[in-house]
């Protein structure tokens, strides 16, 4: 009923040729989808296979006991910590055993896996460069 | 393209002859007032850019004009469009509010808009009325400075657009106490709904608690251990130009 106040009204007239044609729109017949991915192969019998590795599954844990929720409360004041670095990262967690081991005069450099070193990213589930998971 | 600009235009859009009152536009005092469709003579305005206004609600500010000429007051309310400041106390005028078939009415004081140009604004220290300028200090922020002694007058904390004041929100409220209290906390707000946690809000403290502990796994391969998930198949090498 907006759009037919604002026709009569006299301000525009004629169709809406600028927005997107969505398949919201259109007669009854006017079958358009929304870009949802084929989640299979269609066989040459045109019979269609469902790929299960294709089919997205959440794994979701368990949230018994989570306090965190949609929205926050207005008490709480803003601001935000800085992201967090690769630098901070190595800071807290790599840095404290190198200097222990150093100390003891057990550093032994061609073993650096044991600190969390990965010489490369062949065979990772979750490489990180370059970046194969989506966040 | 009209027709879309219009759909899409999310704020409130006012037709060229409005003319504005004290009363917010979206008001339903306002909506009564100013049916669409009406046209009314144009009021003039000096024209002052956006940029170049100094007034803020919670200023103190000297009447120079008019009936309390020479007395100081907060401001309470600014309309922008005719220039207008309201001044807590000052300008006033009597009338009565709530008047029913048969009773007369409360009696009240209501005050009326100054002009800016029956308004100055007032040096903190002094306590004298000034011409203020915008300039910007060593740091490159914008301030009003007074152009007689220099000083800066700070802008008031302006209140939310949504009208929320955090200072007065209460938190987590179970029915268990009465709405007394709450009426009482909140000075104004009345429905403990509109000034509460509600379900889907997190309290204070939860959200300003640091859980984060830093790891060198990814998020992925932290939740596939604690979940038990082995994933022992690897995706196919694939290439991307």
């Amino acid at each position: 009923m907006g759009l037919l106040t604002q026709l009569v009204r006299g301000l525009v007239r004629g169709a809406d040729r600028v927005s997107p044609f969505t398949s919201k729109r259109g007669p009854r017949s006017h079958n358009k989808g929304r870009g949802a991915k084929k989640l299979g192969v269609l066989t040459r019998n045109k019979k269609f296979v469902l790929v299960k590795e294709m089919v997205p599954e959440f794994v979701v844990p368990d949230l018994t006991g989570f306090k965190l929720r949609p929205y926050v409360s207005y008490r709480a004041p803003e601001g935000s910590e800085p992201p967090m670095t690769a630098k901070q990262l190595f800071d807290e967690l790599v840095a404290p055993r190198i200097e222990r081991d150093v100390k003891d005069g057990t550093f032994d450099p061609n073993n650096l896996e044991k600190y969390g070193f990965e010489p490369t990213q062949e065979g990772k589930l979750f490489q990180l460069f370059p970046k194969n998971y989506v966040r | 393209m009209r027709l879309s600009a219009l759909l899409s235009a999310a704020r409130l859009r006012l037709p060229p002859g409005y003319r504005h009152s004290m009363w917010p536009p979206d008001s339903m005092a306002a909506r009564l007032r100013n049916p669409p469709g009406q046209r009314r003579r144009k009021v003039f305005v000096e024209p002052i850019a956006k940029d170049d206004w100094k007034v803020f609600k919670g200023d103190t500010v000297q009447v120079l004009a008019g009936k309390d000429a020479g007395k100081q007051g907060m401001v309470t309310q600014v309309v922008q469009a005719r220039n207008w400041v309201v001044v807590e106390g000052l300008n006033t005028h009597y009338r009565f509010v709530n008047r029913t078939a048969k009773y007369s009415g409360t009696y009240i004081a209501s005050e009326a808009p100054l002009l800016l140009s029956q308004i100055s604004l007032v040096d903190p220290e002094d306590r004298k009325p000034t011409e203020v300028e915008w300039r910007y200090t060593e740091e490159g922020e914008r301030v009003r400075v007074s152009l007689r002694s220099g000083r800066i007058l700070p802008v008031p904390p302006q209140p939310r657009q949504d009208g929320i004041v955090p200072e007065q929100w209460i938190g987590e409220w179970d029915g268990s106490r009465g709405w007394g209290d709450v009426v009482g906390d909140t000075g104004g707000q009345r429905c403990p709904l509109a000034c509460t946690d509600g379900p889907k809000d997190t309290s204070e403290e939860d959200a300003l608690a640091k859980t984060y502990r830093p790891s060198l796994k990814t998020f992925e391969e932290e939740i596939m251990d604690a979940m038990g998930i082995v994933e022992t198949r690897r995706a196919k090498k694939s290439y991307w130009y």
